[in-house]
């Protein structure tokens, strides 16, 4: 059964990677990182230009001696890896029934979980490539880097994909019951894009958005990233690190249960393909 | 006649899309969201207000204000840049051919879609401003209420005229959706909704001068929060009064122009 399912996750992987490379478009590429560079520039001026790189006491309470620009571009490439990965696992039950192949991957005998994996690993090597370039960007901007903790880096990696594997799989859940896409993804786009720390760190926003940003993985696994790169000492990284596996598997398991169950009423429901 | 197609588009705009999902994320989620996030851009810094400086003088405006109320008008504008793709949608669903065969006016036919989009936003508007100020604390100064209001229909008659042109553009490249979709990032970067205009690089300012949303950013803000009147903004004003006749033109011209190509082609539906 294992071994099936390391099949299934492999050669999903392969096909969606061979996928990606075939439908390959520049513009597509160019076009995930607008906002990035956006955000970026409008940092950029604001620190230069605008507040001459007056930063609040408790800026620097919160992040240590770390510069406001690095802070930023870490948080920029962490949430383009999110987006490129996260999305693409959330919208594949919508594209198989778009497509018309939704009835032959669920009447095939695969691991449902595997599949999905196999789509989560595809899609975060496609995001890796994101994470990297927006990186790249960051450094023409001025960022700096103060520390490489490669163990904590890929550890904070890897665990963020795992939590965002489980929303991926409830986002799945969502769109083929209410047949949507793009709604669904905006409001997490908006979600993790606000309430993350990407802009600032989280102990500055309002207690209200920190209550929120709390159960959101992508608010640990960007603190983990930048204590990794920016060599940031107020953090807990255990207590960090414990959060994001514990909230992997809480949304792993949710996820699991959803997609289980919301395949079995479609099916009961005969609602697969047709409305 | 005209007023007639008006109207149609208008109620078959709202029979569509009024209370749906998209208009909710599009006009409700989408501008708190950005809002928020501008706002947590600034948290960083040690100053909690944004200096805009114009026309010679300098108005000190509240940050939430500053970030949120920008938020606003500048989701109007996406709507505007959404109903480009109004055509796109027509021809999607197969009955563009019949829209164009009617003797309904073209320009009747783009202002009734605009105007919907614009309709179905302004009630959510007025309730989001309000609770705005209710729940977020926005300091609301109103000296002029003229100003404000003169603002507000400028910047809403250049923003429809614009999403015509966006209109007509999209029948002529069949690719409404993804111009809409692309211009959004950089029209929020030179259009000053993010940083006050004068912090501007230098060598983007004409990029941003070609922009109602940036005229009317500037005068929904300096009338809303810096309680300035008519006198203080009768430069913007001009100008989006003037952008709003040029855009209509430049969309009458548009529509005629990319309708006689598509039919002298034969490509309206098949590429």
């Amino acid at each position: 059964m294992a071994i099936h399912s390391l099949r299934v996750i492999v050669y999903t992987a392969k096909m969606n990677l061979i996928m990606t490379w075939r439908f390959f478009s520049w513009t597509g590429f160019a076009l995930r990182f607008f906002s990035p560079i956006m955000t970026l520039g409008a940092a950029w001026v604001l620190y230069s230009q605008v507040y001459r790189g007056a930063l609040s006491q408790e800026f620097g309470d919160a992040v240590g001696k770390s510069g406001y620009l690095p802070f930023i571009t870490i948080g920029n490439a962490f949430f383009v890896f999110v987006f490129a990965a996260a999305f693409v696992v959330g919208r594949v039950m919508f594209w198989e029934r778009t497509t018309g192949t939704i009835e032959a991957t669920f009447m095939s005998p695969m691991n449902r979980l595997a599949y999905m994996a196999g789509v989560m690993v595809a899609a975060a090597a496609d995001a890796l490539i994101s994470f990297t370039t927006v990186f790249i960007i960051g450094l023409a901007f001025g960022t700096q880097i103060a520390s490489f903790n490669a163990p904590l880096f890929i550890s904070s990696l890897l665990l963020t994909a795992f939590a965002l594997f489980g929303i991926g799989l409830m986002a799945n859940a969502i769109t083929l019951t209410f047949r949507d896409r793009t709604t669904t993804a905006n409001t997490l786009t908006i979600l993790f894009m606000v309430f993350s720390g990407i802009v600032c760190p989280v102990e500055l926003m309002p207690l209200w958005a920190q209550q929120i940003s709390s159960i959101l993985p992508l608010t640990y696994g960007i603190r983990l990233m930048r204590v990794s790169l920016l060599g940031i000492k107020t953090y807990n990284i255990i207590s960090d690190l414990a959060t994001l596996l514990i909230l992997g598997a809480i949304y792993v398991g949710i996820g699991a249960l959803t997609l289980r169950l919301i395949e079995r009423n479609l099916k009961k429901k005969a609602l697969f393909s047709v409305f | 006649m005209f007023f007639r197609v008006i109207l149609a588009e208008i109620r078959k705009s709202l029979k569509q899309y009024f209370f749906s999902s998209r208009t909710m994320v599009w006009a409700l989620l989408l501008p708190l969201g950005n809002g928020l996030y501008l706002y947590f851009l600034y948290l960083p810094f040690a100053v909690k207000s944004v200096n805009l400086e114009f026309n010679s003088a300098n108005f000190s405006l509240d940050l939430v204000g500053f970030t949120l109320i920008g938020q606003l008008l500048y989701s109007f504008f996406t709507m505007m840049l959404l109903a480009g793709s109004a055509l796109d949608v027509e021809r999607q669903q197969g009955t563009l051919e019949t829209v164009l065969l009617s003797p309904a006016n073209r320009l009747a036919v783009l202002l009734g879609g605009a105007l919907a989009n614009a309709l179905n936003y302004i009630w959510l508007l007025i309730g989001i401003l309000l609770s705005w100020v209710a729940f977020l604390n926005v300091n609301i100064l109103i000296n002029d209420l003229l100003a404000l209001l003169a603002s507000i229909s400028l910047s809403y008659l250049s923003l429809i005229a614009i999403g015509m042109c966006l209109e007509a553009l999209s029948l002529h490249s069949r690719r409404g959706g993804m111009y809409g979709t692309t211009l959004q990032e950089p029209i929020m970067f030179l259009s000053g909704l993010i940083f006050p205009l004068q912090s501007m690089p230098r060598a983007l300012l004409p990029l941003s001068y070609l922009l109602p949303l940036t005229f009317g950013l500037i005068s929904v803000r300096l009338t809303l929060l810096a309680g300035a009147s008519m006198v203080d903004v009768a430069i913007p004003l001009a100008v989006l009064a003037s952008m709003a006749v040029i855009f209509f033109t430049l969309a009458t011209w548009m529509i005629g122009h990319a309708e006689r190509s598509a039919k002298a082609k034969a490509t309206l539906t098949q590429f």
